[in-house]
């Protein structure tokens, strides 16, 4: 596929870069050596408030979101931001933060360490951001899994020389990867490497590969918002004029009496769980919505909704 | 086993995703609809029991 070459660069081991890419554009994050994690962020570049949200992504795809999966920003904004076109290793994280200053010199006594949220800060300063605006990343080629007992775990990678993720903007974005700083850790196998950095043009196959995401009413903007404006202040001061609003309040309650036959009072004591003691309502209100989620919702097994679940 | 009255506390968000999914013509109203969602999960449960 010949793909017209904007740009390239190499990363070198403790640094990030803030690029500027136009929707439409592929960014390609590839190993040189092998053996290194890179973390991701990216930002509307037009509103920094709308960011890369891992929370959001990770609910829709998973812990490993890999190519097909789409890298989405935070509610109340909620749209794809990025598509992962291709990923030759299928491993990465939404699982861990980025590490930090605070982890090297609580763990290993470090004065000073390449850290991600610290070059993440420096590459984005680059555009003005402070490094209270550094969020969670997308951290590429990296292999976590949770353990039995609930907890994230890293272990060693083992990706090849060549091995890359390429990411087509879906809209314009400031992206900043950078060369994770973990080198005492498993996440890059205890060593820093080098990676190259190539923006490209997509192609109308690249184009035409990345699905289409529902555009709904509850995607809102600036300027749907009651207070639009960014606080450009520190300090947290009481609004005397606030008065709440909050959606679809006060919730009411309406009861409904159900008569049920001999044989459905059976059904209702077989299926009910044994969260709701002897509360017949709230044992038969979740039957009802354990039907509903099985009958409409993709993702019922999860309990998790995700973008697109909606079956109609 | 005897019958019985249950009453079932449903929101007005509650009600009007089981109003919207009556308009879909899965039930006549309200009430049918809950039964339905009991007589269905019931199937669903013997259908596993029996596997």
């Amino acid at each position: 596929m010949d793909r017209n070459v904007l740009f390239e660069m190499t990363l070198m081991p403790g640094t990030g870069k803030a690029l500027e890419m136009k929707a439409g554009q592929i960014l390609r994050i590839e190993q040189i050596e092998g053996l290194q994690c890179v973390d991701f962020n990216c930002f509307n570049l037009h509103d920094y408030k709308e960011f890369m949200h891992c929370g959001r992504t990770r609910t829709v795809h998973g812990f490993h979101p890999t190519k097909g999966d789409f890298l989405w920003s935070a509610p109340p904004r909620e749209r794809a931001l990025m598509y992962i076109l291709e990923d030759t290793v299928g491993r990465n994280d939404v699982l861990f933060p980025r590490c930090s200053a605070y982890v090297y010199e609580s763990a290993y006594g470090f004065d000073a360490h390449t850290n991600c949220h610290d070059i993440q800060a420096e590459a984005q300063r680059e555009y003005g951001l402070t490094p209270d605006d550094v969020h969670d990343s997308f951290n590429l080629f990296m292999y976590t899994e949770i353990s039995r007992d609930g907890r994230a775990t890293i272990t060693r990678q083992d990706t090849k020389p060549g091995d890359h993720v390429d990411l087509l903007a879906l809209v314009d974005v400031l992206a900043v990867p950078n060369v994770c700083g973990a080198d005492v850790m498993r996440t890059s196998n205890f060593a820093l490497k080098p990676i190259k950095l190539t923006l490209f043009e997509a192609t109308e196959a690249d184009l035409a590969a990345a699905p289409k995401t529902p555009i709904l009413r509850s995607q809102r903007t600036p300027k749907d918002f009651r207070n639009p404006t960014i606080k450009a202040d520190r300090k947290l001061i009481r609004d005397s004029s606030y008065v709440a609003e909050f959606v679809n309040t006060p919730i009411r309650l309406e009861d409904f009496a159900i008569e049920l036959s001999d044989e459905e009072a059976a059904m209702l004591d077989r299926l009910r769980l044994p969260v709701y003691g002897k509360d017949d309502g709230a044992a038969l209100r979740d039957i009802l919505f354990t039907w509903w989620e099985q009958k409409f919702l993709g993702a019922a097994e999860s309990g998790a909704p995700a973008i697109g679940d909606r079956k109609a | 086993m005897a019958g019985r009255t249950v009453v079932v506390r449903l929101n007005q968000q509650q009600l009007e995703l089981i109003d919207r999914t009556i308009q879909r013509g899965e039930a006549a109203d309200r009430v049918s609809l809950i039964r339905k969602a009991l007589r269905e999960q019931a199937g669903k449960q013997r259908g596993a029991d029996a596997r």
